[in-house]
């Protein structure tokens, strides 16, 4: 199976939930599997950042997965960058990820 | 019509909205790809940068002279210095960036092009810049302290002083006297265990900050009341050390999300009446806590009674990232490599989340999903003004009291309510009239009188649930020390100020039916 490998940065306080550490290289796989009803062929799609946003709190969220997954995305207060860019741009949840990809989640919920 | 079913027609489903309008290109110079959405438009990264200085520009300068909103064809001459207050947070990192590189390294970058290279405006505006943080770590068990990586972070910038306070100074008298203030008032607290607010004498003496400190908060009722006095003792710290350190501007990094809700959780804690306070607010020092005589000599040659001129000391809070989103302050943040400190949340063990977090998460989510609305809080509650009077400042918070709350509140509440008498189903008379038992009690001074409604709140509202405290092995004393400012205003009250002891005193009593027909006898008609 292909993978692709990404930057992924932490910023604002966000990394304290990542073991403090703000830089992350990581490789996913390419395609992944749809969920679909049991008994039925299992589908593949390529992996987006929905996908990213639940494979970072498997596989390196180390506390408190409240503060950066809420109700299937990243909890309203988390600004995502995709290469230097608002992820509302890049279509949010459902952006294909790219070989080389630089993903920054930034936490704004430190307040004044 | 009915609503189809999503899961077996796929068009039943409403189509996910844009979040920026028509294209991705930047809505300024339009050639661009953008980098940022904000409020549904677009920006790249090469002109965010100017529209978030102009944007914090636009609502601070206007109030740097003494005169606000006058003309600024001069350049800007505040009558001060400058303090920062830092929180570590997001907004207030952006703030001192912000204000550094405008300010103080007068950055190329930031400066408005028109008016050359030599107009007044490009001149360092305030003399001295001092940064304060109040740390809070003493007030929650387990938490960390940070002064040290603020202290790292502040050392970043050139040409600024730190101030590093703890939040249980609020009841240091040593901290009030290095602020030049006399603390030779009697130990005096308040008994929070009832909602008479009584003032009494310490038995015990003044006990040590941190002690005092923890008691207070182990006192009050509910957990948004732990979370606003913190909230109130942080900022009549910083408006003492502004006044400490001759400035005449205190800076919040306050953004338009974190004004908004603090907007609504403020009138949803009865703060409605300071509504404007919160956008921005001037505060005076009482007469009996100024640190030093309000003279100063003035060059003028003429003689030298012209030569003295009366000044009144006043702070101006602004709040100048008040236009500013918290996703813009991310944004800034990251794109100028500012390291965040961060801050760590209030809680203690067993504590549900106050009126300020609950607002917080709302509108967080609410700008998620419709961004301008939080734009429209703010702008909404800026047309507001308070109904009523200003009688005096609250002694504890410092902002306007409202006249006559109390009379109200006695008028709209129960306090008391008589167990009911047995019920007799013959009699038909109407149900008992609650009333407020007479006390002995009541002519006893309380600190009721000289509080805001907020603040009388704060102090008095029980939750229905019991409370956990942060401290629980602190909750042991009935008599509570009160903050440095509290006590020296109510130490000055007994020299010489009308106490409470002295004001018109209201008792409730129930009358007779015989008195009261003796009083409403002249209005009854003839049968």
């Amino acid at each position: 199976m292909s993978a692709i490998n990404l930057k992924i940065e932490f910023g604002g306080g966000l990394e304290l939930l990542f073991s403090n550490q703000r830089s992350h290289r990581i490789a996913i796989p390419a395609n992944v599997p749809v969920p679909t009803p049991e008994g039925s062929d299992v589908q593949t799609k390529p992996a987006d950042l929905t996908y990213l946003i639940f494979w970072l709190r498997d596989n390196l969220l180390k506390e408190r997965a409240e503060l950066f997954v809420e109700n299937g995305t990243v909890r309203p207060g988390v600004l995502v960058l995709v290469n230097d860019t608002d992820w509302e741009l890049e279509g949010e949840g459902e952006y294909q990820l790219k070989d080389g990809d630089e993903i920054v989640f930034i936490s704004t919920l430190h307040g004044g | 019509m009915s609503c189809g079913n999503p899961t077996t027609e796929p068009d039943a489903l409403m189509q996910r909205r844009k979040k920026y309008d028509k294209t991705k290109n930047c809505v300024k110079c339009k050639d661009t790809q953008g980098n940022i959405v904000i409020r549904h438009a677009v920006y790249c990264k090469n002109c965010f940068i100017p529209l978030l200085v102009h944007k914090f520009r636009r609502t601070l300068e206007p109030s740097v002279n003494p005169k606000p909103d006058g003309p600024r064809r001069t350049a800007l001459k505040p009558a001060g210095n400058l303090l920062v207050g830092l929180s570590g947070g997001l907004g207030s990192s952006v703030l001192l960036d912000l204000i550094y590189k405008c300010y103080i390294a007068l950055d190329k970058s930031t400066m408005p092009a028109e008016g050359g290279r030599d107009h007044p405006r490009h001149e360092r505006v305030w003399k001295k810049v001092t940064v304060c943080y109040v740390e809070v770590c003493d007030a929650f068990p387990g938490m960390k302290d940070r002064t040290e990586e603020i202290a790292r972070f502040v050392s970043r910038y050139d040409e600024l002083d730190f101030v590093p306070l703890r939040i249980q100074d609020a009841f240091d008298r040593t901290w009030w006297e290095k602020t030049g203030r006399k603390a030779s008032f009697s130990d005096m607290g308040v008994s929070l265990s009832d909602e008479s607010l009584l003032i009494e004498s310490l038995s015990a003496g003044h006990p040590d900050p941190l002690t005092a400190l923890r008691t207070y908060l182990s006192s009050l009722p509910t957990p948004t009341a732990i979370h606003t006095s913190i909230q109130i003792l942080t900022r009549v710290l910083l408006l003492h050390t502004a006044l400490q350190t001759s400035s005449s501007h205190l800076l919040l990094g306050t953004s338009l999300t974190s004004l908004a809700v603090s907007l609504i959780s403020g009138v949803a804690q009865g703060a409605g009446f300071n509504v404007r306070e919160e956008t921005m607010e001037e505060w005076t020092p009482d007469p009996e806590t100024r640190p030093t005589p309000d003279v100063v000599l003035d060059d003028v040659k003429d003689g030298a009674d012209k030569g003295k001129k009366q000044l009144k000391r006043t702070v101006r809070v602004v709040r100048p990232l008040r236009d500013i989103g918290m996703k813009e302050c991310a944004a800034w943040a990251w794109w100028s490599h500012i390291p965040i400190v961060g801050k760590e949340k209030w809680v203690w063990p067993g504590a549900k989340p106050g009126i300020g977090t609950l607002t917080k998460d709302f509108i967080l989510g609410l700008e998620q999903d419709y961004p301008s609305t939080v734009s429209t809080i703010v702008r909404t509650c800026g047309k507001l003004a308070p109904k009523g009077e200003v009688s005096g400042k609250c002694i504890l918070c410092g902002r306007p009291a409202q006249r006559g709350v109390q009379e109200w509140k006695a008028r709209i509440s129960i306090r008391s309510q008589p167990p009911p008498p047995p019920a007799d189903p013959t009699d038909g008379s109407a149900p008992p009239v609650p009333v407020v038992p007479e006390s002995k009690s009541d002519t006893r001074p309380s600190l009721t009188p000289y509080l805001c409604y907020p603040c009388h709140t704060t102090l008095t509202s029980r939750s229905a649930r019991p409370v956990p405290s942060p401290w629980p092995n602190a909750a042991q004393a009935s008599v509570v020390a009160l903050p440095v400012w509290t006590e020296a205003r109510l130490g000055a009250g007994a020299g010489g100020e009308p106490s409470p002891a002295d004001e018109e005193i209201m008792v409730a009593k129930k009358m007779g039916q015989a008195e009261m027909k003796g009083i409403v006898n002249e209005f009854l008609l003839d049968d």
